[in-house]
């Protein structure tokens, strides 16, 4: 019997909550978060399987729990990822801002001796979009070069995330090390349509996760488009939330020549992060195959093998698709 | 007021290539061949 819990049940923790309790292998699903009436209206809507506790972060896990997933405004998941350490529990977190990515890194020495698979960055990029790069990567006898773009936010925590890391200095990795940069401004990137092309800016986000995963690979970079102002926010978020995408570039060499594999996904962003979260959680509670178990803090890419975890994803709808023709940046 | 209007015809050429600078963006040319293919089962081997 698998019990897992959902701490935060905004756009991200709903959506991973419906993913998480139409998974066979979830026989019970715990939902926590600090507004009461939308925790009692999501479980509600969840059935009987699902139930509200009265959990917050600081807290102990609760016993039963065999997974913990986390969909937590910024920073805030720290505290659940020590619990969960401490209880012996795995977790997926859907944080993205870079300095909750590093306290949550910070923690891997922890997890490695309690043997406690953390996995961190469980969205859309980072997430997905990390084993995109992962799966074409394989395709190249050497990568020279990954960049990773997105555009789209999954509720207001993660476009103040956004708005904080455009603005913030950039830490990129070139040739093998890490060099610090003041924003550069705007790029546009193409994502696939109907999204087209935005004016995306490099952050440092989790470009960390990425240099984990291809440490070897000279250049790694990520790209955040620019979020709606907060009048226009209000009126773009309905129920279903706002369309969102990733684009992935990865140069390298393959027969000897130069070549480019390019990835991209379109999906709700809400949906495509809480479907990652969701999926990522059920296999470290092994309510799905093949399952993880791998010590420490580690993103997506480090942590499952891409084409399982993209058949899965596929099979929930969350489908990526490949550019052919002449790629361009 | 000769000053005045000077600043802002100059403070209106300013915004104009700002505008046009934004909308340009940089970097970026529109796939021109090519297309987005969904991944499927064969690539999923």
């Amino acid at each position: 019997m698998t019990i897992a819990l959902v701490v935060g049940v905004g756009a991200v923790g709903t959506r991973a909550a419906r993913q998480l309790i139409d998974t066979p292998g979830i026989d019970r699903l715990l939902l926590a978060d600090r507004d009461d009436t939308q925790l009692t209206e999501v479980a509600d809507a969840l059935g009987p399987d699902a139930g509200a506790i009265d959990f917050a972060p600081g807290d102990p896990i609760p016993s039963d729990v065999d997974v913990v997933a986390t969909a937590l405004p910024g920073g805030v998941d720290h505290t659940v990822v020590s619990a969960a350490i401490a209880a012996g529990v795995p977790v997926a977190s859907s944080d993205d801002e870079h300095d909750a990515i590093e306290q949550l890194r910070a923690l891997s020495p922890n997890a490695k001796s309690a043997e406690v698979t953390i996995a961190v960055g469980c969205g859309l990029a980072p997430g997905l979009a990390d084993v995109l790069a992962s799966h074409a990567a394989t395709m190249f006898e050497k990568v020279d070069e990954i960049r990773v773009a997105r555009t789209g936010w999954g509720g207001p925590a993660c476009v103040d995330t956004v708005r904080h890391e455009r603005r913030a200095l950039v830490h990129t990795w070139h040739d093998g090390s890490w060099r610090e940069e003041h924003p550069h401004g705007d790029n546009l990137v193409w994502f696939p349509e109907p999204i087209g092309g935005r004016d995306c800016r490099t952050v440092t986000g989790s470009t960390a996760l990425l240099v984990d995963a291809f440490g070897a690979v000279p250049r790694l970079s990520l790209q955040v488009g620019e979020p709606p102002k907060r009048a226009r926010f209000r009126r773009q978020f309905g129920d279903e939330g706002e369309w969102g995408a990733a684009r992935v570039d990865v140069w390298g060499r393959r027969d000897g020549t130069l070549d480019c594999v390019v990835y991209g996904v379109v999906e709700r962003t809400a949906v495509a992060a809480g479907t990652v979260l969701a999926v990522t959680a059920a296999r470290l509670g092994g309510a799905l195959e093949p399952s993880l178990h791998r010590p420490g803090v580690h993103g997506l890419a480090s942590l499952v093998t891409p084409v399982p975890f993209l058949a899965e994803l596929a099979q929930r709808g969350v489908r990526a698709a490949a550019f052919e023709g002449v790629a361009v940046a | 007021m000769k000053a005045f209007r000077r600043l802002l015809v100059v403070l209106g050429v300013a915004g104009l290539i700002g505008a046009i600078a934004k909308l340009r963006g940089k970097g970026g040319v529109p796939p021109t061949s090519g297309g987005w293919r969904e991944l499927e089962g064969p690539d999923f081997r």
